[in-house]
């Protein structure tokens, strides 16, 4: 019988036994149940960047992306620079000397058949276009598909380019119109127009997000917790060659004469293809283009992006100290901590490097 | 022979009941640690894995913009990056370019046509032995496609982890491809505009 309870000695052994046991059980939880709180954040910075890495990625591809069924084509670089290192459209955009290593405006024209040139000269600033029924047209659809809500894009040879978004569409005129946005150029006849995207991503310091901004009313986030996005380019070491404007016509790289104009240097090749462009060189002109879509020449020169995107863990209690996070957190522990982390990718857009 | 068994729970439990309690407790925070583990394995292969897909594409875009066109003067004359070293980061010049491949860059290191990455993605050497910080291999290949040689190459890129690699070479047969290995392949090719 045991109701004379235990000894003093079985008392000290399940005693002992019960604490190696519980010590034992404790150490076990308590690294797994800090470990089970970084692995959803862990998982959710790898997402969010490689949605960042996918979102750029798709848009870099499409760079420079041309005229193709129209009466000219050709890619975009042929007449003015797709891809431009500042905020640009109808709100807050940069003006044209600003260079920033954490924005960048794609420009390209996606699949469409909605591309034709302007009949008349227009004044300016002018909100209406009289534009052509090409052939390539759409057929049963109203002036050459254009409808209203869509960007459009008119460029003409001298590398003059505008984006501005339809607010009107009168077939029977054969007549486009559209309000605010104010071309920076009076184009002439026979100017391009052709639907077109013109897609701004910036770095938000302020809110760390990664922002898309459309060129007229739309922008929006599309990743949180971005501590860095930095831009790096790499571009021809020749001097650009286009755009070429017509005998009797100078712009930023040719005479009227149509003699290639001097200044712009050849530059030291990293191997025998690419140079590094340092974003000083987009800031000192020569200048191309007109008005508030005014470039540098240097920017003519780009055939390669470098892309690097940081993110941190959302949650302060999982960030620590040190070099490995821009904005330090309340984690102690390193099973508790995570680093930021930097996706880095590079972008060849591929009509920027046609013939090349 | 009497045997008393005592079936009165009010004196509590024996020391052989305490004992086997702790150890199914045991067992199950084992079982559950064990879980634990296999989700962080499961987080480490999909971070190498985004890690290694990022990377692979980083060098197929860094040859893609190695020149592989026609003379700008337009009398048709192919011209071709022979030059550049991309195994080096910066690239320099001391390299083949575009020219086709030996035999076998994917499976080995090969000089030129390879590099070494650490656990950032930042390039740490190149050679035929990683240095200690490397955590990534990255191998390529450039072969002239049969059916046009002179003007269409096929790109591909195979990035692994230096621990896998090691594991393969201590295996034999042809090498397989991981998981979390990432194998890129493309074709470039030239025409006139």
């Amino acid at each position: 019988m045991r109701d004379a309870g235990f000894s003093l000695i079985e008392s000290l052994v399940s005693l002992g036994l019960l604490m190696a046991i519980t010590g034992a059980v404790f150490g076990l939880v308590n690294p797994n149940a800090q470990i089970s709180q970084t692995q959803p954040e862990a998982m959710d910075m790898q997402q969010r960047a490689r949605v960042a890495s996918d979102i750029l990625s798709r848009d870099l591809f499409m760079a420079g992306a041309g005229l193709y069924s129209g009466p000219q084509t050709g890619a975009l670089t042929n007449y003015f620079a797709p891809i431009i290192p500042r905020r640009m459209g109808y709100q807050n955009a940069d003006t044209y000397t600003v260079v920033r290593g954490d924005a960048i405006t794609i420009q390209y024209v996606p699949n469409t058949y909605s591309q034709t040139t302007i009949r008349d000269a227009m004044p300016q600033p002018s909100s209406e276009l009289k534009v052509e029924d090409m052939p390539n047209c759409p057929k049963n659809q109203e002036l050459c598909g254009f409808t209203i809500g869509m960007t459009l894009l008119i460029f003409d040879a001298e590398g003059h380019f505008d984006f501005f978004t339809v607010t009107n569409v009168q077939d029977s005129a054969g007549q486009l119109q559209h309000r605010q946005q104010d071309l920076s150029y009076a184009y002439d006849a026979g100017a391009y127009v052709t639907q077109a995207a013109s897609q701004t991503y910036y770095f938000d310091a302020a809110t760390r997000t990664l922002r898309h901004y459309d060129g007229y009313l739309t922008d929006v986030p599309i990743v949180d917790n971005v501590v860095g996005l930095t831009f790096t380019y790499f571009g021809d070491p020749a001097p650009p060659t286009a755009p070429k404007p017509p005998v009797g016509k100078a712009n930023c790289l040719y005479d009227a004469a149509g003699n290639l104009l001097p200044g712009l240097p050849t530059l030291a090749a990293q191997g025998g293809s690419l140079a590094e462009l340092p974003l000083s060189m987009f800031a000192d002109g020569p200048w191309c283009g007109n008005g508030d879509n005014r470039f540098d020449a240097d920017l003519l020169r780009v055939r390669k992006v470098r892309v690097a995107v940081r993110v941190q863990a959302g949650d302060a209690a999982l960030r620590g100290a040190g070099a490995g996070v821009v904005n330090s957190g309340f984690s102690r522990s390193a099973l508790r901590s995570l680093d930021d982390l930097t996706l880095r990718f590079e972008v060849t857009p591929r009509n920027m490097n046609l013939g090349r | 022979m009497a045997v008393s068994v005592s079936t009165d729970r009010s004196a509590g439990f024996t020391l052989v009941e305490v004992l086997v309690a702790m150890l199914i407790i045991m067992v199950m925070a084992l079982g559950t640690a064990q879980l634990f583990a296999v989700s962080i394995r499961a987080t480490h292969a999909a971070r190498n894995q985004t890690a290694t897909t990022a990377l692979a594409s980083q060098k197929l875009e860094q040859l893609r913009a190695l020149t592989w066109g026609f003379d700008a003067a337009g009398s048709g004359l192919p011209v071709t990056d022979t030059t550049t070293n991309l195994s080096q980061d910066p690239p320099t010049n001391a390299g083949a370019g575009l020219n086709p491949s030996p035999p076998g860059t994917l499976n080995q290191n090969t000089a030129g046509y390879v590099d070494f990455l650490d656990a950032r993605g930042l390039w740490v050497g190149t050679g035929t032995q990683p240095p200690a910080t490397a955590m990534f291999i990255r191998r390529w290949s450039i072969e002239p496609l049969p059916t046009n040689p002179n003007n269409t190459l096929v790109l591909q890129v195979l990035v692994t982890t230096v621990a896998r690699d090691l594991e393969m070479a201590a295996a034999t047969g042809p090498r397989e491809r991981w998981a979390d290995d990432a194998l890129v392949v493309s074709v470039k090719t030239r025409k006139a505009q």
